[in-house]
């Protein structure tokens, strides 16, 4: 069998002139000297090599995840709403794991593995409860909400008495600005310092008082990743989300990368320069508009100025409305600032809401994964705590989950696909994509090292494609 | 057939783009002057020099039509300018929307208000012409339900009552006054590219709807409204014009 020969000769100057990036006018952002927030990072340097298309379906590069990643990092528990009286708890999964994150008597948040220590039994199905103790269904050993021994029954038939642990195995866990996170490191840093910048950043926005409005889980036929670099750019919009070409600018982004996490700037409010401007306001850009308290009806100036003038407003009568938006800059009350908390937790953070998404793999098919999307809204104060949604977990297709998110998950399959056909070498990331090359540069460093840079562009991992 | 639209003077009213910008280069290209407003003026700009190329006089302004006094003042100096006024097309219009009451006042404003205004400022100009010709854009979601219920349609069927009553008024100046109705039209930069990029169900159920299976082009509601303001129309008045490539359903008697 032999390769047919390559007799196509594309022409430079066509493809170059029919591939031109529109030119813009950039936006108008609030220069970092005002708000350190918005400071560039420079660029790093991570080259133009090719992401190895084996790491999205191999199980041994999956199982390196887990053993030298997954159970290395700060996890996304959940949000502090769900943890408000002793003994509200949720039960959230990682991988084979299960874990219990417990509201406390004295108000600490503590995370244990959610298995019994008689015969491993899981204690509590996944989700967000309240209980008075944990008793196993199994044999009816209960344990505090601190995870010790409650009560064994009949513990004298144990003549090697009970377990000399106390109780439940317990995990890292730490709460940050209206979130609990755990880690399966006993050793890992303190997660202040893992969030980095990040925790910085965020601060101001108040997450605590933002109630959640959406809680869902889907199952998606693709690699975590697949996921993950999905929403790590925004050169897709004008394919898969043309509506949004009505909406943001999909060009001028202000991308940062950062020791592990990253980030884009991505404005809202605005046209992209792929289309041209309407005689009327874009329908989502209303929606902005109102949630503001603007009234579309009543707006006259040109779609350009719509951005400022939201920003203006919302600077006006953000106080009047019971918002705090003191801690927060101009274009932060319109724009997307959308942050990857490494590995798996991307927050589209904005000043009255939080899209978080929070992307787990499969516990053992790299072909699938795990879907989690949060909406928070926050809650003016002198507003009532609105009631919790109910949780929903579902597969692909079978409900929708937003126009967009859809569009997404629809579009995903297929890139899945693609990374098990010999008619594709690797991922070919341009400049637009710089976050999926660091995400990937974050990852191989805790795969193989920082040292262990060979493999990074040498197609997959030393060990794990075997 | 001549129209006999050499050496007429036009105003238009919010033709940079679309239907209007259409209007205006098929009166031009057949030999009627000019005079059109827009709110954008680099826009305004390229409109003007792109007509001149036809060889008649062109006279442009950005203009807000709600701002009732500067509208009126653009009128009387675009009337001057031109020398006279033939032919008015109120084309502006707030476009659609259900946002709030605030539409009802702006849509009142924009495509009513600046129709009036202007036929009134105009008016004596118009008489003055011997052939003087309204033709009032409005739309079949005046004639048939569409989108909900808006301000844009209850005024865009107010404008056809307007238009009939004007032309029982003014007929023996010989003043006509006629409206046109088109339907979904698709430009580049108009409402039905933002929907097809938007909303793509609605624009291919849209798209189904006309028999033959395609949008109107701004030029085609061009030839109309070039017709029925030309003197070839000398016969035609108080009449509403349907031009939707048989998106409507209803029979009309």
């Amino acid at each position: 069998m032999s390769t047919p020969p390559d007799d196509r000769h594309p022409d430079p100057e066509a493809l170059a002139a029919a591939s031109r990036t529109p030119v813009y006018k950039p936006v108008r952002r609030v220069p970092a000297e005002q708000s350190a927030v918005n400071r560039k990072e420079p660029d790093p340097g991570l080259g133009h090599a090719l992401i190895p298309k084996e790491r999205y379906t191999s199980a041994a590069f999956a199982q390196l995840e887990w053993e030298r990643m997954w159970t290395k990092v700060w996890l996304l528990g959940g949000h502090l709403s769900d943890l408000r009286e002793a003994g509200d708890y949720i039960s959230t999964e990682i991988g084979r794991e299960s874990v219990l994150l417990v509201k406390q008597q004295d108000g600490a948040v503590r995370a244990f593995y959610n298995v019994c220590r008689h015969r491993g039994n899981r204690l509590r199905p996944s989700g967000v409860s309240s209980a008075e103790s944990f008793k196993c269904q199994y044999h009816h050993w209960e344990y505090h909400l601190d995870g010790s021994f409650k009560r064994i029954p009949d513990l004298d038939t144990f003549p090697q008495g009970a377990p000399e642990c106390r109780g439940l195995r317990e995990l890292r866990c730490e709460v940050w600005n209206g979130f609990a996170w755990f880690s399966l490191d006993p050793e890992a840093m303190p997660l202040l310092e893992y969030l980095g910048p990040v925790a910085e950043h965020l601060a101001p926005y108040h997450f605590h008082k933002m109630a959640l409005k959406k809680d869902v889980t889907v199952e998606w036929d693709c690699n975590w990743k697949t996921s993950v670099d999905a929403f790590n750019e925004s050169y897709h919009v004008q394919g898969i989300h043309p509506q949004l070409m009505w909406y943001l600018h999909d060009l001028d982004l202000q991308i940062d990368c950062y020791e592990r996490h990253n980030r884009y700037l991505i404005p809202f409010g605005t046209l992209s320069p792929r289309v041209r401007t309407p005689n009327t306001i874009p329908e989502p850009i209303k929606v902005i508009m109102k949630g503001a308290g603007m009234d579309p009806a009543d707006y006259d100036n040109p779609i350009a100025s719509i951005r400022r003038d939201v920003q203006q407003f919302k600077r006006k009568h953000g106080a009047s409305q019971g918002k705090d938006y003191s801690g927060l800059n101009d274009d932060q009350l319109t724009d997307d600032y959308h942050y990857t908390i490494f590995p798996n937790v991307q927050v589209n953070t904005h000043a009255d809401d939080l899209m978080l998404f929070r992307q787990r793999p499969h516990p053992t098919n790299p072909d699938k994964m795990f879907y989690d999307v949060w909406v928070l809204e926050l809650i003016p104060d002198g507003h009532e705590w609105p009631e919790r949604p109910r949780h929903t977990d579902f597969k692909f297709g079978d409900k929708s989950i937003g126009l967009v998110l859809d569009q997404d998950a629809a579009n995903l399959p297929g890139v899945q696909e693609g990374m098990h056909s010999a008619g594709i070498d690797g991922l070919w990331i341009g400049a637009q994509e710089l976050r999926i090359r660091h995400f990937h540069k974050v990852l191989e460093d805790y795969l193989y090292g920082p040292a262990g840079s060979d493999a990074r562009g040498s197609g997959g991992p030393p060990t794990a494609a075997a | 057939m001549d129209l006999g639209l050499r050496g007429k003077k036009a105003i238009v009213t919010g033709a940079t783009k679309g239907i209007g910008r259409a209007i205006i280069e098929l009166l031009a290209a057949e030999g009627a002057d000019i005079g059109f407003c827009a709110r954008n003026e680099d826009e305004v700009a390229e409109t003007v020099v792109a007509l001149k190329q036809r060889g008649v006089n062109v006279v442009g302004s950005s203009v807000n039509v709600r701002d009732a006094e500067a509208y009126k003042t653009w009128l009387e100096a675009t009337t001057a300018a031109l020398g006279g006024c033939d032919i008015f097309v109120p084309n502006v219009s707030a476009g659609a929307g259900m946002d709030s009451e605030k539409n009802w006042w702006r849509s009142f404003e924009v495509d009513v208000l600046h129709t009036v205004r202007g036929c009134e400022t105009l008016m004596e100009a118009l008489k003055a012409s011997g052939q003087g010709a309204v033709v009032i854009i409005s739309s079949t979601n005046a004639i048939e339900t569409f989108g909900g219920p808006m301000a844009y349609n209850a005024m865009k069927a107010g404008l056809i009552n307007y238009a009939k009553n004007l032309s029982q008024f003014v007929g023996r100046h010989n003043v006509r006054v006629n409206t046109v109705c088109p339907g979904p039209i698709y430009f580049e930069g108009g409402a039905w590219e933002m929907i097809k990029g938007t909303n793509q169900k609605f624009y291919e159920a849209t798209e189904k709807a006309m028999p033959n299976r395609r949008f109107g082009s701004p030029e085609e509601v061009a030839r109309v409204v070039a017709f029925l303001a030309s003197p070839a129309a000398s016969l035609i008045t108080g009449a509403n014009v349907v031009a939707d490539n048989g998106y409507t359903k209803g029979v009309r008697y």
